[in-house]
């Protein structure tokens, strides 16, 4: 996604209510992240569990929480989504970077970029590919799901 | 002290506060000692308590948020004390029952047997304290009832035979109920 988007995008979901962002950092959604460094409202955690843990205590204090990492963090949640997240039906937005989309990205992000999309299927996590242009309405559809108390995740392909 | 005194005593100490309270025996003893609406019982995600306490301690400055840790639990998620200690939250207590094991799985040892969790909660900023006995833990209880946070009470206990039956409650219940305090 484009830097100016990404930018947008960050100030979009504040102003939806969006107000808590938790995660570890992905390249993929650098300027996402940078928008929220700069308007002090981002909260970088030590790994992607610990990130749900805290955005999962948000969420319990009835605040409208996302936690944003790579797909390798995905691979690291799966644990914590499926006996926390949707154990317990708190609604979180997930934002997860597609590394390994391209088949030149670094080796280690192959795999997991090949089974990235069938592991949300597995695990029950509704997803949407957010793009330069339809992040408006997948940001509105997220913000629908969490409203409606379900967790949902956006995924950002990395493209260079 | 075992596990089951060591909650009892400071359930009877804190009244209404908020508890987030570590999956496995942690959990199910504070149910069957003290079962309140404003306890938070974790069944999966070992590691996180201390975690999900954060998120309420930042969201809800004006309530003091208690967590019942395991040395097992927080040994999972040691990253939890530097982002609690580099976000300083003033409402947080991070109880850590510490038996050098996993009890709950057949009393494997844990490396706490060791290496100090206290000294390691030091280094992360947190005002720490360690009780070996009843006594002191009272003690340190009363001592803690003005002191800012981030605050951490190693509470060294000894392994028990006696286990709580599993937590009874549905999540969804235990989260509703959490909620709406």
């Amino acid at each position: 996604m484009k830097e100016k988007i990404q930018r947008q995008m960050f100030d979009y979901l504040q102003n939806l209510g969006v107000k808590n962002l938790v995660g570890v950092p992905d390249s993929t959604m650098k300027y996402f992240i940078d928008q929220g460094l700069k308007k002090n409202k981002i909260l970088i955690a030590t790994r992607e569990e610990e990130a749900i843990g805290i955005a999962v205590g948000m969420s319990l204090s009835k605040c409208h929480s996302l936690v944003f990492m790579q797909n390798a963090g995905l691979a690291n949640s799966i644990s914590t989504i499926t006996s926390l997240v949707q154990l317990y039906q708190i609604p979180l937005i997930f934002l997860v970077g597609w590394r390994g989309y391209l088949q030149n990205d670094a080796p280690e992000h192959r795999k997991i970029g090949e089974i990235q999309s069938s592991i949300l299927k597995l695990i029950g996590l509704k997803s949407k590919i957010v793009k330069d242009d339809n992040w408006k309405l997948c940001c509105k559809w997220a913000l629908k799901q969490i409203s409606n108390g379900s967790s949902c995740c956006l995924v950002i392909q990395r493209l260079f | 002290m075992n596990r089951k005194e060591a909650i009892e005593l400071i359930t009877r100490k804190i009244g209404n506060e908020l508890i987030i309270s570590a999956n496995g025996y942690i959990s199910r003893d504070l149910f069957s000692i003290n079962d309140k609406t404003t306890n938070f019982y974790m069944i999966g995600s070992m590691g996180l308590a201390s975690s999900i306490g954060l998120g309420i301690a930042i969201k809800n400055p004006k309530k003091r948020i208690y967590v019942f840790d395991g040395d097992g639990n927080i040994l999972m998620n040691l990253g939890s004390l530097t982002t609690i200690g580099t976000l300083k939250p003033k409402n947080l207590i991070h109880l850590v029952f510490d038996n050098g094991s996993h009890e709950s799985t057949g009393g494997q040892p844990t490396c706490s047997n060791s290496i100090s969790i206290a000294k390691i909660a030091k280094a992360a900023n947190l005002k720490v304290f360690q009780a070996e006995n009843e006594s002191q833990f009272e003690k340190i209880l009363v001592k803690i009832k003005k002191l800012l946070g981030p605050i951490m009470i190693v509470v060294k206990i000894k392994n028990s035979k006696e286990a709580s039956g599993r937590v009874s409650l549905k999540p969804l219940d235990i989260k509703k109920r959490f909620t709406s305090k």
